[in-house]
């Protein structure tokens, strides 16, 4: 989170003037929710980060004898699962599957997504149709719809989803910087950037990158709560992570055949996906509103 | 404590619903079964989904030559004569059968059941130019009676079947091929639009499978595909003392075994396949009643025999039979769901034999074969299993695996597992230890079925089974188990015959072929109501007996 | 207005071709047999190529291509391999139930969102405002599967009021509009709705709050008019947006319907495209995608027909 952060703030664009920044980071600073959220995925982060120097369980090591222990049960404090295994530790190193799996396409996305509509919109012409009419199909999938194609066709697997998702979100991100780039070539800084002899190329690295990137980045991270969603959903439909690897979606999965023993143990993974979800929406919308200079 | 407060409320509750509704309904008496396929299985005479889709659209709605006796709990369940009476291989030419068949029985629609109905039911999955030849039906057919090559009617009650080589196994394979209604499906034929023949035939079998016509015991009433098959008793059926008791069946395909358990206990269906088992305890403390029985299934390992595989010494083998607590497995993670495996058969089948090496849990013979065979704590076997995360007969492979792992460390092995997706690992299972699909794994875990020798035996341990042509996955090269082959196939004396296959099984045993875990045992649970009911030593059940009371 | 009509529906032909494209080569890119359906492994490898001949699936794959185009084109989308049944009529079948969970999620998900949306635009920053945002905001952050196992887990296991599966007591093909079958479609209507109202609550609030805020909006106040008057306006102005964004949504539930499906096992197409994945069965596949994103298409196509017919501003830009 903190790297995305950084460079979302090194891309400051340099027609703003560097206050700006500043306002927008302590408007955030001071919003409540928002920092609640952030301190939230902190942890969520860093205990999945840390999860071999905590002293966890052994995430892997099952035992026919102590299975579905239920939550505060001695020695377990989220119980067990269906193959005795400790819930805390698979929840936690359960994060860093499901943050790779959850985040990582939306990275990739916002990569190659913003690089296709920055050219898109910066050189138009016949390179402009062609990349929007091959992201208009796209998007006669509903996203679902596609992640579950592709991943079903591809075969289970974590590259696999990763895969599926990133081709999910590309066509999106790059529709929305596409338009914020035809938005800004027309704006006058950039206009006079050309009449000052700046090349196309030194143009957009500058001047565009740095406009279009704030839009563009607030819309992707708003994406990372619905690929985490999606991500376990691949998952729990048995098209992403196999086992015996914890990732919350496939522990929600293989955790439903306890729901008449166990029921509160079985619904712990998807309460980790519903935080870290509703955390990274809130800070989204934390961030528009703090970077919206009207309000 | 509180839940269990609530739980009652919702169940004086939900059971005031469920007795609402019955008596807005006739006195009609219905099973209302949920099974354990994604599908209901084909229902145009040959099954889908293996021997489950048998069990509900094969022998309910069609029989065949020969059938299973499923009278008993407690007897092996063995072959008896169907449609036919009484069958016979011709002395001079071991290739031909003459089959007699059962007179005076009808299909559904009233057409008379005879040779000419053999041979069209021969010719759909045998003859590529019969108008009724039907390549779906081709694959789950003709695999299960490898040998069958044509049937020739001799009159009108005898025909003649013939093999590829003399098979005296060729009556239990016949098991396998339902009698569809030659006449219906005419009828479908004739009125079927398409450009060419092949496209009526087309039309007219999925015509067919929607207004199916046989000679069972169950009729087809109403079809919904995938979710509803509704069958009702055949008043009409041959054998006087298995019309069904109860008036309809409606068979719901559930996959998800947590569904199938929620619909018992609701009430929604009053039979369930292969409950939960998590929610067993559960199902017995509402009431309910749980069924189960030793059933012709191996969940095994088997080895590779490729030149370099660890498992080609005898010692080895033995000695990871020898180190497993199956008891504990049993009792452990599978709620008492299974019966230990000793063997393919257990004492007591008549291709049972008697084998000298006694498979059972004895840690410190199996260290000491191992140390023998110069391994120790400090020098370890690593052994590569493949096998998948799900799958049908597979039980609950990973659990198990990861049982079988921890277990065999103790006695000197390193189990590695090479997980992979079932259908892969079902289509690597042909392909053969040699192959690269095998990712360097020296055994693979695929479950079996051992209803018929060749199933059961001989596409395992002959040599001339070996990949591509069957599922010899190992390579297994043994000259006497290829001669007992020969020796069985060849005997069609039927006592003489089950004596020679049980001589090969206990050969394959003595040999330690395989690591022996398991029998699943196919656990159904069902209203108190429900009574009549038997579960058979097999992969399929009567319903005829089994009455439901108001 | 004709001729914005006209050029839209010219401008998806090339949209609904390449879909088809798209949905034959993601099938066929898969691996795997695919013939695993009626083959069983142990069947011989004679037998194996001659299915394959019989099945066509021995000819190059732009013939194959061409051969599914051109029926689908006559509205042939060919037999499922599993089942033998001709894949159009299953897929009709399955996509009317989930239009029917569609419809019922639609109505609570778009009257709940229109409901908070307007509240919460009216009252902006009350606590009214706050309870109507979090609600939304945890509708779109929920995993709609695991609230559909939260509520089996407390209504169907717990509570034992409602059935956790299925499309009534004799499946969909006995359906009927009684409570007895009604009540099979409460938990996943519920759980369907939940994302459609958080995003409806979300767009109509910043809508509302967005036409609130407008200059006109204080002049109509002051020269007298009447707040129902003034609601008059923010909902005629705020209607086209709206009403795309419910239309994407509607898209998005009977497209995406494949998770809620599964959880409930309820017979839809989000179900029969889960079994045909696992059983491999690519005629079912490639005709069950194909006719999700061609409602897509047509409801994307509606939804921005009605915009325009709605809002004139849209036709000339």
């Amino acid at each position: 989170m903190s790297i995305m952060t950084d460079a979302a703030l090194q891309a400051a664009p340099t027609t703003k003037a560097r206050g700006y920044w500043s306002t927008v980071a302590r408007r955030i600073t001071r919003d409540k929710v928002s920092m609640a959220c952030a301190f939230i995925l902190v942890l969520i982060f860093a205990s999945a980060l840390l999860a071999p120097w905590l002293h966890l369980a052994d995430p892997y090591q099952g035992s026919m004898i102590r299975r579905l222990r239920h939550i505060g049960a001695p020695g377990y404090p989220l119980g067990t699962d269906e193959l005795g295994r400790d819930m805390l530790a698979r929840l936690i190193y359960g994060g860093r599957l499901s943050l790779i799996v959850g985040i990582l396409p939306v990275i990739l996305a916002f990569v190659i997504g913003t690089s296709l509509g920055l050219v898109a919109g910066y050189v138009g012409g016949k390179l402009n149709t062609a990349i929007m009419r091959t992201v208009d199909v796209f998007y006669a999938f509903p996203s679902v719809l596609l992640a579950i194609a592709i991943s079903g066709a591809l075969g289970a697997g974590i590259v696999n989803s990763i895969v599926s998702l990133t081709i999910v979100f590309v066509p999106q991100i790059t529709r929305v910087a596409e338009s914020v780039t035809t938005g800004v070539r027309n704006m006058d800084f950039v206009e006079a950037a050309r009449a000052s002899g700046a090349g196309p190329f030194t143009i957009m690295r500058v001047h565009m990158l740095g406009n279009v990137l704030g839009p563009i980045f607030v819309y992707a991270t708003g994406l990372i709560s619905v690929s985490m969603i999606l991500a376990a959903g691949l998952s729990f439909l048995g098209l992403g992570t196999k086992p015996p690897e914890p990732e919350w979606g496939l522990m929600l999965n293989t955790l439903r055949t306890a729901i008449y023993v166990n029921p509160w143990v079985a619904a712990l993974p998807g309460a980790m996906i519903f935080a870290v979800s509703i955390c990274f929406n809130l800070l989204s919308d934390g961030m528009r509103s703090a970077m919206d200079i009207r309000n | 404590m509180r839940n269990r407060k609530t739980n009652a409320t919702a169940m004086m509750l939900a059971f005031a619903l469920a007795t609402a509704m019955p008596a807005i309904a006739s006195a009609e008496t219905v099973l209302r079964i949920g099974m354990t396929a994604a599908d209901i299985p084909r229902t145009l005479g040959q099954p889908d989904q293996g021997f489950e889709g048998n069990r509900f659209t094969g022998l309910t709605m069609y029989d065949a030559l020969t059938m299973w006796d499923l009278s008993s709990a407690d007897k092996a369940s063995a072959m008896i004569p169907g449609l036919a009476t009484e069958w016979k291989v011709d002395d001079a030419d071991k290739t031909k059968w003459v089959f007699k068949l059962r007179s005076g029985v009808t299909f559904h629609d009233g057409s008379p059941f005879n040779a000419d109905a053999v041979v069209w039911n021969v010719e759909k999955v045998l003859k590529q130019d019969a108008p009724q030849f039907d390549p779906s039906q081709v694959g789950v057919t003709a695999s299960r009676m490898p040998t069958l090559v044509s049937a020739r009617k001799i009159d009108d009650m005898t025909v003649e079947l013939t093999t590829k080589e003399p098979d005296s196994f060729l009556p239990i394979n016949l098991t396998n091929l339902f009698m569809a209604s030659p006449a219906k499906w005419q009828q479908f034929y004739d009125k079927a639009e398409g450009a060419d023949a092949k496209a009526k035939s087309q039309a007219a079998w999925a015509a067919f499978a929607k207004d199916a016509s046989g000679t069972g015991p169950w009729k087809m009433s109403s079809f919904t595909p995938r979710e509803r098959l509704e069958l009702v008793k055949n008043d009409k059926y041959w054998d006087k003392a298995r019309v069904p008791k109860t008036d309809k069946m409606v068979l719901l395909p559930m996959p998800e075994a947590n569904a199938r358990t929620a619909a018992l206990l609701s009430g929604q269906v009053n039979w369930v396949e292969a409950p939960a088992p998590d929610a067993l305890p559960e199902i017995k403390q509402r009431g309910f009643v749980l069924y189960s029985n030793e059933e012709p299934h191996v969940w095994p390992w088997q080895f590779s025999r490729v030149e370099g595989s660890p498992w080609n010494d005898i010692r080895v083998r033995k000695a990871a039979n020898l180190c497993i607590d199956r008891e504990g497995l049993r009792d452990g993670l599978l709620a008492g769901l299974m019966v230990p495996a000793t063997g393919t058969f257990e004492p007591g089948h008549p291709w049972r034999g008697s084998p000298t090496f006694q498979i059972k849990y004895d840690k410190p013979a199996a260290q000491k074969l191992m140390q023998e065979a110069g391994f120790g704590p400090s020098k370890k076997l690593m052994v590569k299993i493949q096998t998948s995360a799900s799958g049908s007969g597979q039980m609950l492979p990973l659990p198990m695996n990861e049982y079988l792992q921890q277990a065999l460390a103790e006695c000197y092995f390193d189990v590695q597992l090479d997980v992979i997706e079932w259908n892969t690992l079902f289509t690597n299972w042909r392909r053969g230890a040699k192959d690269p699909t095998a990712n360097g794994s020296n055994a693979i875990n695929v479950t079996y079925a051992a209803m018929d020798p060749f199933f059961a035996l001989v596409r395992f341990l002959q040599s001339g089974m070996a990949p591509p042509v069957s599922n010899n996955w190992g390579f297994n090269n043994n000259p006497k188990f290829d001669e007992l082959v020969k020796k069985a196939r060849q005997t069609f004396e039927p006592a003489a015959r089950d004596a020679a296959l049980a001589e090969l099984h206990a050969a394959s045993v003595d040999d330690a072929a395989f690591l022996y875990v398991a029998h699943d045992v196919a656990p159904r649970a069902m209203s108190p109501k429900i009574k009549g009911f038997v579960q058979p030593k097999s992969w399929f059940v009567d319903f005829s007996p089994v009455t439901v009371a108001p | 207005m004709f001729a914005y009509t006209a050029r839209r529906i010219v401008y998806v032909i090339p949209i609904v071709l390449s879909v088809a494209l798209v949905c034959f080569l993601l099938v066929h890119i898969t691996p795997g047999d695919p013939l695993v359906a009626v083959l069983p492994a142990d069947a011989s490898q004679e037998l194996a190529a001659q299915l394959r001949t019989a099945y066509g699936f021995d000819r190059p794959l732009p013939v194959q291509f061409g051969l599914w185009l051109w029926r689908a084109l006559h509205g042939d989308l060919g037999s499922s391999i599993a089942t033998g049944r001709p894949v159009l009529s299953e897929v009709m079948r399955a996509v009317g139930n989930t239009v029917m969970l569609a419809v019922a999620a639609a109505m609570i998900g778009f009257t709940l969102g229109l409901l908070f949306g307007l509240i919460a635009g009216y009252f902006r920053d009350t606590w009214v405002d706050k309870v109507a945002t979090s609600v939304a905001i945890a509708g779109v952050s929920l995993p709609h599967y695991w609230l559909g196992m939260v509520l089996v887990i407390i209504f169907s296991v717990q509570l034992n009021w409602l059935p956790a599966v299925g499309a009534g007591p004799g499946g969909s093909g006995a359906w009927a509009w009684d409570w007895e079958h009604l009540r099979y479609l409460v938990l996943p209507a519920i759980t369907t709705s939940v994302i459609p109202m958080g995003i409806v609550t979300r767009t109509v609030r910043a809508l509302t709050g967005d036409i609130l805020s407008q200059d006109f909006v204080e002049a109509l106040r002051a020269k007298g008019l009447r707040e129902t008057e003034v609601f008059r306006h923010v909902v005629k102005n705020a209607a086209p947006t709206a009403l795309a964004v419910m239309g994407l949504q509607l898209g998005y539930m009977l497209g995406g319907s494949i998770l809620i499906e599964t959880v409930f096992s309820w017979p839809g197409s989000g179900l029969l495209l889960n079994s045909a994945i696992f059983q491999r069965d690519l005629p079912l596949l490639q005709g069950t995608i194909l006719v999700l994103a061609l409602f897509f298409v047509l409801l994307n196509l509606l939804v921005d027909i009605a915009q325009a017919a709605i809002d004139p501003r849209i036709k000339r830009s």
